[in-house]
């Protein structure tokens, strides 16, 4: 009897000392965490990359000008396209500012309206085209960028048969991007820099007509749109 | 005799470990500080508990960090409660976050840092012999000491790279005046442990990490 109390004390005491070991343990807490993530998506970015140039044409003038770092939304007028312009070629060239994080595709659709529909109206073939990035600066990502297109327009290019002005390659006119069809490519084009930073690949846009015995029209409207996309 | 002597052995093992189990209960200790806050950012948040009485167990969500978030800076402030009955420190170590990538998120773009320890309330310790010392370079908001580097990049003064292993950010002298085993609302101090992330081109992905913060005893200053 003597020894089942005692034992039983004993025990009472174990439990009792383990019990406050458990709340020992319990109340102490010496650590916490903070757990943090973050997300970055594709980003690709067009703007004007300045004011555009507008040379050779007689009349004319640039109506909307580029302003860089702002949405690309420039109108110009062309001026005189019939052989009273006796310059070799009307040229215009539209400077680009592009930025990503990633890989980009720069697409372009082109089209011409209100020229006539005979064989000697002004044609999207008649409206030359072409992009002429230079090689990055150290400030932007390196890599190489792919034209699709043969650069100057006002460079090469003969007459046919016909006489008719030829511009020379393949994706050299406004008719070879009369559906969304890739201009430029590249890898991406940013260094890890805060929007702020201005840098950007500035890539100049270039078209141009030759002045020519076309079908008189008194409004011909060239339209060319642009898109950069992560392909 | 003896059934008198084990009981007495019992009583007194008993006080004994009470006392010691209210000394030692609460020596240390670490929690939430308070709600913790987002801004700046896309589609990001932060959640943790409200009350310094729970445990210190904060999810952050930056959210889009690329030039789609066109805010200047997303930034999160962290409250931090700590208690304790003798001097003590806290350290903070970091997993995760290894980016092989350059152009990802590393660890230095994202700025961290530690300030504004204040108490809790009247059971919070007011030591007149030492002071609480936030250890540089973690001492300052990184939000308020963004600069940036010769490529471009933000930096900031103190950022997730400076953690190396158990990294110590704080240490002062008791913090608490009672030796009670329970946490209470106005027993300690709370101090802010600061993040902060520029949008900027990051290569594109996700990034996750994980802070650990202990407290433990600290340099033995007087109080």
């Amino acid at each position: 009897m003597f020894q089942s109390i005692k034992r039983a004390v004993t025990l009472v005491g174990m439990v009792t000392l383990l019990a406050m070991t458990a709340v020992v343990a319990s109340a102490q807490q010496t650590t916490g965490s903070v757990t943090m993530s973050a997300a970055v998506s594709n980003y690709v970015e067009l703007n004007s990359g300045g004011a555009v140039t507008l040379s050779g044409n007689s009349g004319g003038s640039v109506t909307t000008d580029g302003t860089v770092d702002t949405p690309l939304a420039v109108v110009v007028d062309l001026g005189e396209l019939g052989p009273s312009n006796t310059n070799s070629f009307v040229e215009l060239s539209v400077p680009l500012k592009l930025r990503s994080n990633v890989s980009y595709q720069l697409k372009m659709s082109g089209s011409v309206s209100g020229a006539g529909a005979t064989a000697y109206s002004l044609k999207a073939s008649d409206v030359g085209f072409g992009m002429n990035p230079s090689a990055r600066p150290a400030n932007l990502a390196s890599g190489t960028d792919t034209n699709t297109t043969p650069g100057d327009p006002t460079v090469g290019g003969s007459t046919d048969v016909n006489g008719r002005w030829v511009f020379a390659g393949s994706n050299s006119t406004l008719n070879d991007f009369s559906s969304s069809t890739a201009a430029l490519t590249g890898p991406r084009i940013n260094k890890t820099t805060p929007k702020s930073n201005s840098a950007g690949l500035v890539v100049p846009a270039i078209f141009a007509i030759k002045p020519q015995f076309y079908d008189p029209a008194a409004a011909i409207t060239i339209s060319a749109n642009f898109t950069i996309s992560a392909p | 005799m003896n059934l008198r002597f084990v009981i007495s052995a019992n009583c007194f093992c008993l006080l004994i470990a009470c006392a010691a189990t209210t000394i030692s209960a609460q020596a240390l200790d670490i929690s939430s500080g308070g709600q913790p806050t987002i801004t700046g950012t896309i589609g990001g948040s932060v959640t943790g508990s409200a009350s310094v009485l729970n445990n210190l167990v904060v999810t952050i969500n930056f959210g889009e960090v690329s030039p789609a978030n066109t805010n200047a800076i997303v930034k999160v402030v962290v409250p931090i409660g700590i208690r304790s009955t003798q001097p003590y420190q806290v350290s903070v170590s970091l997993a995760g976050l290894g980016n092989a990538n350059p152009q990802a998120i590393q660890a230095s773009d994202i700025g961290f840092g530690a300030a504004n320890i204040r108490a809790m309330g009247n059971q919070s310790q007011v030591c007149t012999l030492s002071s609480h010392i936030f250890y540089p370079p973690f001492n300052n908001d990184p939000a308020s000491t963004v600069t940036i580097a010769a490529n471009g990049r933000v930096t900031y003064q103190s950022s997730l790279s400076n953690i190396a292993g158990a990294t110590v950010i704080l240490s002062g002298p008791r913090l608490k005046k009672t030796n009670g085993p329970n946490r209470g609302t106005n027993d300690g101090y709370i101090f802010d442990a600061i993040f902060a992330i520029t949008p900027q081109f990051f290569a594109a992905g996700v990034s996750s990490a994980t802070l650990t913060f202990t407290i433990s005893a600290g340099p033995n200053v007087p109080c």
